[in-house]
């Protein structure tokens, strides 16, 4: 049985894949494909984080993946002459492996506990990236980076659009996927009441691990497309400002929904680019900050849940103005 | 001898950064005893804080040890305000939901700020710039003994007010057992607000100190300290004043010392590097109660 959700979100997923698919016929303005670009890639992310957040996690420096991936996939890609497609998601696997030793320390911790040390774990990468690593990362220099598809290539912006679309539209199926299984339950369970999980036979500590891992191998790849896009890597990869940022789309999308953090990321990108047009530097931020608040304060599942409140909203107010008609008729 | 200036050096060096960690990280203690809210954004009042403090010493000149009074009580205000409008309608929807909102809270803060007071690194000079007081071997600037002398002070003052005043153990009680509180008659809600306001002027005094060190400053210094005094308050105990003495000293002292032996990079990361080790060890903090 469908339900009108579900069958909104069936239409809605195949719209936005063909509109996906067929935009960069409609433009040939590099600056629009290059922004729709790393769109995508903040997709993945977000997307990323949200995986982590639905197993009950709510890291606070998820651009600490985002920055192992994108240098392991540069360093491997430079040093061993592998293209970048292929790299893209070795650097995904070092991220993830990275990701279950950090996840060690903090499968055990409180809530806030867990959001302290992951934002202490970004700034102890990024020290450690201009530290002891600067010979190999070119220290706060940063380092060039190949890209996905030589820029000699004709329309390789197009093409790189296409993969990371591509890339995209798989991780949100393999999120889909997890979410639905078995491993999802597991995570929701652990979510919702860790002792009961336990009841039931769920070991926390292996899926809230196993939550880190695929994670960080979600933000590794997001990092090495992005950087591979750009075609440079600086350490501010690592900085708070992209821990953030998948957080702001999530909440404003929906947490622990599939779609929340597509709708989250293509919102705010519009408001973003938007309000680059009217010159503000520092309002934006302002205004995103806001915009978050007032989603925790006033939608606090997102605007997924949007529909949903409205028609609550609607048919409160259509009962009251029932009761209000009766009370004269009495 | 040359080594022993060194070393006293760093000492005094942590004993200020200390000072400016122990400000925050009792104000985080005060906030979370009674509300139980973790607001990531405190360290956005301490800038406000030396904002104000800078701002007013520019334009009149008056002692900025005076202002910092000036300085406290706008952050009341604002605290005040902010809790009543962000933290209050999400009290008890979890602590993910109050972290989320703190990174909204840190988004506006500084950004406004930017647009105020523009983002260029600033600095002022204290009146006291330039002298110093021989403690043997080595001259200490007498702004660095008396912002110790100050953040003594503010601590005893609070020791008082909350051992001493009615509003000081309405927040003791409800710090204890907020149901238990409102029973007894207690307005638990003043008292979110009343330790809300207190915490974010404990960080206002923290950012005064901070600007008449000489240090510079701009929108975007609050955000790491105020982490490092989380790391502090879990490592100290939650709740526990006494441990956020101690803890802020040792931070201090830690990172200064850290700082000199690995390089100054390494200033930020390594309190970082002691938290995870101790929860490592010990997961629910150094004297860490089982319960949420």
């Amino acid at each position: 049985m469908l339900t009108d959700r579900d069958r909104l979100v069936k239409y809605g997923s195949i719209i936005t894949v063909v509109v996906a698919a067929v935009l960069p016929f409609l433009t040939d303005n590099m600056f629009i494909i290059n922004l729709l670009v790393l769109m995508l890639i903040a997709v993945i992310f977000a997307s990323a984080w949200n995986l982590l957040a639905y197993s009950g996690q709510g890291s606070l420096g998820h651009a600490a993946f985002l920055g192992i991936g994108a240098y392991a996939s540069t360093l491997i890609a430079a040093k061993a002459g592998i293209p970048p497609l292929v790299t893209v998601f070795l650097g995904g696997a070092v991220a993830a492996f990275i990701g279950i030793l950090i996840g060690l320390t903090c499968v055990r911790l409180k809530e806030w506990f867990l959001a302290m040390v992951t934002f202490g774990f970004a700034i102890i990468v990024q020290t450690l990236t201009v530290s002891v690593l600067a010979p190999v990362s070119g220290g706060w220099d940063g380092i060039a980076s190949p890209r996905i598809i030589s820029a000699s290539v004709a329309g390789y912006q197009t093409i790189e659009y296409y993969i990371v679309l591509a890339i995209t539209l798989l991780s949100l199926f393999a999120i889909w996927y997890i979410m639905k299984s078995k491993v999802g339950l597991a995570f929701l369970a652990i979510r919702e009441n860790e002792l009961e999980a336990r009841a039931a036979g769920i070991d926390p500590v292996r899926y809230r691990l196993l939550a880190f891992a695929m994670s960080a191998y979600l933000a590794g790849v997001a990092g090495a497309l992005q950087i591979h896009h750009i075609g440079y890597l600086t350490p501010e990869l690592y900085g708070a400002e992209n821990s953030f940022w998948p957080i702001t789309y999530v909440i404003l999308g929906g947490l622990g929904t599939l779609i929340g953090p597509v709708i989250g990321t293509v919102v705010l990108t519009i408001i973003w680019e938007g309000l680059k047009e009217t010159g503000m530097t520092f309002g934006r931020y302002v205004i995103i900050g806001v915009i978050l608040i007032l989603t925790i304060i006033f939608l606090p599942r997102g605007l997924v849940s949007l529909p949903e409140e409205i028609k609550a909203w609607r048919e409160k107010r259509g009962r009251r103005a029932g009761t209000e008609t009766q009370i004269p008729a009495k | 001898m040359d080594d022993i200036s060194t070393f006293l050096q760093i000492i005094f060096w942590g004993l200020y950064a200390g000072c400016i960690y122990i400000l925050l990280a009792t104000g985080l203690n005060l906030i979370f005893g009674v509300m139980k809210v973790v607001n990531f954004a405190h360290g956005e009042f301490l800038m406000i804080g030396a904002y104000i403090t800078a701002t007013i010493f520019l334009l009149t000149g008056i002692n900025p040890y005076v202002i910092m009074l000036v300085s406290m009580l706008a952050l009341i205000v604002m605290g005040a305000a902010v809790e009543r409008l962000c933290f209050r309608p999400i009290l008890g929807t979890g602590k993910l939901n109050e972290i989320f909102l703190s990174i909204g809270l840190i988004y506006i803060i500084q950004n406004g700020a930017a647009i105020i007071w523009t983002d260029e690194w600033q600095s002022i000079r204290s009146p006291y710039n330039g002298i110093t007081v021989p403690i043997g071997t080595l001259d200490v600037p007498l702004d660095y003994i008396l912002i110790m002398i100050i953040t003594a002070a503010i601590l005893c003052g609070l020791y008082l007010f909350i051992r001493k005043t009615t509003i000081g153990m309405q927040m003791q009680a409800a710090s204890q057992n907020r149901k238990g509180a409102m029973l007894v008659g207690i307005d638990v809600e003043r008292i979110d607000v009343v330790s809300f306001g207190l915490g974010c002027a404990l960080a206002a005094a923290a950012g005064t100190l901070w600007v008449v060190s000489g240090q510079v400053f701009n929108p975007y210094i609050g955000s790491i300290p105020a982490v490092k005094a989380f790391a502090i308050i879990i490592l100290g105990g939650l709740g526990s004043i006494p441990g956020a003495v101690i803890g802020g000293l040792l931070m201090g002292l830690a990172e200064n010392g850290a700082a000199y032996l690995l390089g100054g990079i390494w200033k930020d990361a390594i309190s970082f590097v002691i938290l995870i080790v101790v929860l490592i060890v010990r997961p629910t903090g150094l004297f860490g109660e089982k319960e949420d």
